[in-house]
């Protein structure tokens, strides 16, 4: 069996970000609405201590692509929209979906509503694209800045004839590159290249080569000989998710 | 929201089934028994470029489907990213499709300007805009006074020469001035008057064994951001970090100390390091040299007889130590600077021990302050006390890049009388005035003091300037005293800017011309370097321009000149097709996007022509240095200035400033004044030999501190590409990725203690106020400053620049508030530079 996981080493990641504005670039992913991040990978904070003592740290944040997930089993269309492959993915297909959200109210890792962010402990893997909205507003407005001289957001996706203009173009059999309004989405593990071999994209585009993504059934690879090698962590274990997102290491050298 | 979840619950399956009838395209691929084979990226190509988003200058290569830029990584051949980018390179997408881009050229139609001032810009044609630029230029020629024309840059690449030598020496002007001022060149002034090298420094990363960063964050922004983020986790594992910073920042949240100094007090901070290394007699030996007999008396407060010590790489050690180090014990060092003794000690110890092997990474936090150059010179010592400097493990120069060069001579044959005389006027800066000594590379007004300009301008001192163009810069919102910006550029008759935002800087101009994203749509190269590698990477226009743009450093001057030949004055138009004619073939350009392309082969000849040994990568002609987009440097020799090689007058690593006490003698001489007289003009407290040694200088603050009772840290935020990505959405939502930041507000980080004293809670809309202005923010509370401080990062606080940018932009309302509106105007005399750190600006916080 394959089981694909990740590994996330918290000694090299510095809480950049590019992984999370990689993925944004390549899902094409919405900006933040009605209370949806559209962040398929995001960041927790923690500070602790008192100053001068102070202790800092980041933990990035994706979907925990679970043995055991909630989503999975709150989905209430058959055949399920939230499923697993074959290789352990937990997979969303789009066009199944009826953006019930029962999967986000089910999901340890989601929140209906996320109002502020990692700094005070809020993300949410799973998020919802509203019924009746476009994906994309930012793209569709038309408000140039100074009339006449200016583009818009509309002006700009139909110069380029894409919405939005930096859409990442792939092929995927449960998804669209853009989702469509009233379904929920979420990190697909980017399916669409690893069946090509390639990796997802954040790890790809992980300057610090903190994530490292394999199957974690098969000793020889990567993510299992770090696990082996290190003592690692899931978020909330306690939650009986099994999640398949590991953590190695510890951020800070104090 | 929550009502359709639940009425959809309640309709469970069934609803599911009617579902499945909605995106039959997507059924295709379900059937499809083989569909995996289907699926995966639509094809693109890689095409290379050069991010610009910090001043790490990556070279990148940028993901192309069907003619629109998708993704950004790093250059497949870079020897410093090794292909990967930091945030800010994926975050660029949304500058160049911006909304607010301008697609045409404007102009003004209210002849009134200020802030707030609708400038009221309309439409008008190429032709218009350069008829009447043009027509403003030889109004200027014409009265006798070109020199009241300023060329203003900001961002650039290299073929700056044309539009900031070429075009204003042959016009008549000196007054190109640029912006390196903002950034960091009090900081070069410390690395220059140490070990003669007025630049940046590399950093040997792989074989360090002791890290410190002083003033600055490498993960996040200063130079090699990539290659920090890659190494640092390994370097916490094999060495040690430590990192001063005033506030918690990426690096030190993740090293082995965090040394929370003082705002402006670096400079007793190095001293008492330095105090602790000579006392314990852990120096390195092999660069500083030693007692004659071996033995130690560097004994806290006793002068040393300098005949007794005999030094090898380096010059003044002894003198250094009597005139400013013997009295800067840890104890006192600790009470200047709140750092503990014991951590002083500590990390003076651990660095000794792993000396020479021992990288100082000194950034502007250290030197951009209103007395910021001896700081510099002070951190920066301590690479020459290790023996880190210029070795392995430590700070480097730089290898060679043999790219041509300007030809200064055959410039000069295309200016006329009129141009010849008024280009060696003195400068709207008015560097090298006595109270503006701007010594950069040893010589009075050598370098540029941009914030000065406004003082100039305003003052007509030396004379009025009546016309500006300014190119990729916004000194009204990125120079540190913005109302004195306002004001100034209010004050000039015409102004045109070149941009591709209507930015701060824009709301003065009376045209503007849009202009490309110079890492997608523009030609360009620059100069880098990393990981011992210097670096000529591309800038390459991957994307067409689908609004009507030109390239600011080349069309420009190029169309101007076709324009000012019209109108009877050739030279500029001869200048440009004489110097840069395509090298391949000795073709003349013949319009803009020809000149562009040759000017760039001609400076970049020697990487690509195989005429000469170019030290680096082997590249066959001028279409295999665009596809591959860059060339590397053979890596750089360790101790290249080992051996009385340094540039420095005594060619050692100088504690004590030979080469810095000829600089200031110089200028001194030119005013007929002593040097005493020279620091004090320059608000700075030394007398005597102290001018001539790494010190500390007590930190100026501008204000009352009963009134405003906090220091104000100014720092960058990770997601900056410098001043121009604010208009990001991404910007906002990923800004919690600055330490202590939350997203979509700009936070005002407070000590606890300091908000309940004030009454402040978590989220509270504060007012922060200085003398130089005030504004709104939030209030964060936050562990990771000291108390009676506070820390806000530079970027937000745009009135204009787009819709998302500024809260109003019609009624130039900010979003956030701009720090450099409440840091009020100042400048580091001795090198130019802005000061914006050490605590200069002291702040009042009231809750709104």
């Amino acid at each position: 069996m394959t089981q694909y996981a990740m590994v996330i080493d918290l000694r090299k990641c510095v809480g950049c970000g590019a992984c999370a504005l990689a993925c944004k670039t390549e899902n094409n992913t919405a900006l933040r609405k009605n209370g949806q991040t559209h962040n398929w990978a995001d960041f927790l904070h923690e500070t602790t201590g008192k100053f001068p003592d102070t202790g800092y740290k980041t933990q990035p944040v994706l979907c925990n692509h679970c043995s055991n997930a909630p989503c999975i089993e709150a989905c209430p269309v058959e055949p399920k929209a939230m499923y697993k492959t074959a290789d352990g993915i937990t997979m969303h297909n789009a066009e199944r979906c009826i953006g019930c959200r029962a999967c986000q109210e089910a999901c340890p890792y989601s929140m209906e509503e996320v109002t502020r962010d990692g700094e005070y402990g809020e993300y949410s893997v799973i998020s919802y694209n509203e019924e009746g909205q476009p994906t994309h507003p930012f793209y569709t407005e038309n408000k140039p800045l100074i009339p006449g001289c200016t583009s818009s957001g509309i002006d700009t996706a139909r110069a380029y004839r894409a919405t939005p203009p930096h859409r990442t173009k792939y092929i995927d059999q449960d998804y669209e590159d853009v989702r469509r309004n009233n379904i929920v989405e979420k990190c697909i593990f980017c399916r669409h290249l690893v069946v090509k071999g390639e990796l997802p994209y954040c790890v790809d585009s992980c300057p610090a080569g903190a994530r490292i993504f394999g199957d974690k059934d098969d000793p020889k690879s990567e993510v299992a000989q770090l696990m082996k090698k290190h003592k690692s962590t899931v978020l909330k274990p306690d939650a009986g998710t099994e999640p398949n997102v590991y953590y190695i290491r510890k951020y800070s050298a104090k | 929201m929550k009502i359709k979840r639940r009425d959809f619950l309640k309709l469970s399956a069934a609803a599911g089934a009617a579902a499945t009838l909605r995106k039959p395209t997507l059924n295709a691929f379900a059937k499809d028994d083989d569909s995996k084979m289907a699926m995966g990226e639509l094809p693109g190509e890689w095409k290379p470029s050069t991010c610009q988003g910090c001043t790490t200058w990556c070279p990148v290569e940028i993901f192309v489907q069907d003619g629109r830029a998708v993704k950004v990584r790093g250059n497949r051949y870079s020897k410093q990213n090794d292909g990967k980018v930091c945030p800010r390179g994926h975050l660029s997408l949304q500058q160049v499709y911006d909304p607010d881009r301008i697609k045409f050229p404007m102009k003004r139609t209210n002849p009134q300007k200020g802030r707030g001032v609708d400038p009221k810009f309309v439409p008008i044609s190429w032709d218009e805009a350069l008829n009447t630029i043009a027509d403003k230029m030889m109004e200027l020629r014409d009265a006798g006074e070109p020199e009241k024309f300023s060329l203003m840059r900001g961002r650039y690449t290299y073929l700056r020469d044309i539009i900031y030598d070429v075009m204003p020496k042959v016009f008549g002007s000196p007054n190109n001035i640029s912006h390196s001022s903002t950034c960091a060149e009090a900081e070069k002034f410390g690395s220059y008057y140490t070990e003669g090298y007025w630049a940046y420094r590399d950093y040997d990363l792989d074989k360090t064994k002791y890290l410190l960063v002083w003033g600055c964050d490498p993960v996040s922004s200063n130079r090699m951001v990539p290659a920090a983020i890659k190494k640092l986790g390994d370097v916490i594992d094999r060495a040690t970090v430590a990192v001063v910073d005033p506030k918690m920042n990426n690096t030190s949240a993740k090293a082995h100390e965090w040394l929370p100094v003082l705002p402006g007090t670096d400079g007793a901070l190095a001293l008492g390091i330095a105090h602790v290394m000579l006392t314990e007699g852990i120096w390195y030996k092999d660069f500083v040299g030693d007692f004659k007999d071996g033995t130690n008396r560097f004994q806290s407060g006793t002068e040393v007889d300098e005949n007794t010590f005999e030094e090898k790489e380096s010059y003044g050690v002894v003198k250094w130590w009597n005139i400013a180090v013997k009295d800067m014990t840890p104890a006192k060092a600790a009470e200047l600077s709140g750092v503990s003794a014991e951590q002083i000690i500590r990390v003076a110890k651990g660095m000794g021990k792993a000396a020479p092997n021992v990288c100082v990474w000194m950034g502007p936090g250290c030197a951009m302050h209103v007395r910021g150059g001896y700081s510099a010179m002070a951190v920066h010592a301590l690479a020459g006390l290790t023996g880190g400097s210029d070795n392995e493990g430590g700070s480097l120069q730089t290898a060679k890049i043999p790219v041509n060069k300007l030809n200064k001579d055959l410039l000069k044959t295309f200016q006329d009388d009129l141009a010849k005389k008024h280009s060696k006027m003195k400068k709207i800066d008015q560097r090298g005035y006595l109270n503006l000594p701007a010594i950069s590379k040893g010589k009075s007004g050598g370098g540029v003091a941009t914030n000065n300009v406004a003082n100039g301008i305003l003052n007509k001192d030396p004379y009025e300037i009546k016309m500006i163009v300014g190119y990729m810069n916004n000194f009204a919102f990125s120079c540190n005293g913005t109302d004195r910006w306002e004001k100034a550029l209010a004050s000039v008759p015409f102004t045109v800017h070149l941009t591709t935002n209507a930015s701060e800087f824009s709301q003065f101009a009376d045209i503007v011309l849009p202009c490309v994203v110079n890492k997608y749509e523009k030609y360009g190269f620059v100069k880098t370097k990393a990981n011992r590698y210097a670096t000529c990477t591309l800038l390459q226009p991957v994307v067409e321009p689908v609004w009507d743009v030109i390239t600011d450093e080349t069309e420009f001057p190029f169309l101007i000149s076709e324009k000012l030949k019209e109108r009877g004055f050739p030279n500029l138009y001869d200048a440009l097709t004489t110097m840069y004619v395509d090298p391949e073939t000795g073709r003349k350009a013949k319009n803009g996007k020809e000149f562009t392309e040759y000017a760039l082969k001609y400076y970049t000849a020697p990487l690509w022509d195989g005429k000469k040994d170019s030290h680096g990568d082997k590249i066959n002609g001028w279409e295999e240095m665009k596809k591959r987009g860059m060339w590397n440097s053979e890596a750089y020799q360790y101790k290249s200035h080992w051996g009385g090689k340094y540039k420095t007058k005594t060619g050692k690593f100088e504690f004590y400033g030979e080469t810095l006490k000829k600089a200031l003698g110089g200028h001194a001489e030119k005013h007929n004044v002593d040097i005493d007289k020279v620091l004090e003009e320059s608000n700075y407290t030394a007398r005597g030999e102290l001018a001539f040694v790494p010190h500390y200088e007590p930190p100026h603050r501008n204000g009352d501190m009963k009134k405003y009772p906090f220091i104000f840290i100014d720092y960058k935020s990770r997601l900056n590409r410098e001043g121009r990505s604010q208009n990001c959405p991404w910007y906002y939502e990923f800004k919690h990725l600055d330490p202590g930041d939350v997203s979509h507000q700009d936070s005002l980080k407070i000590n606890p203690a300091d908000a309940k004293k004030l009454g402040i809670k978590d989220g509270d809309t504060v007012r922060i106020s200085s003398i130089g202005g005030s504004g709104e923010c939030v209030a964060h509370l936050w562990e990771g400053v000291r108390p009676g401080t506070v820390a806000k990062a530079y970027g937000q606080g745009h009135w204009a620049y787009g819709n998302t940018a500024a809260a109003d932009y019609a009624n130039a309302k900010e979003r956030g508030v701009n720090n450099n509106t409440i840091i009020p105007w100042d400048i580091d005399r001795l090198s130019g530079s802005n000061a914006r750190n050490g605590g200069q600006a002291v702040v009042k916080i009231e809750k709104v």
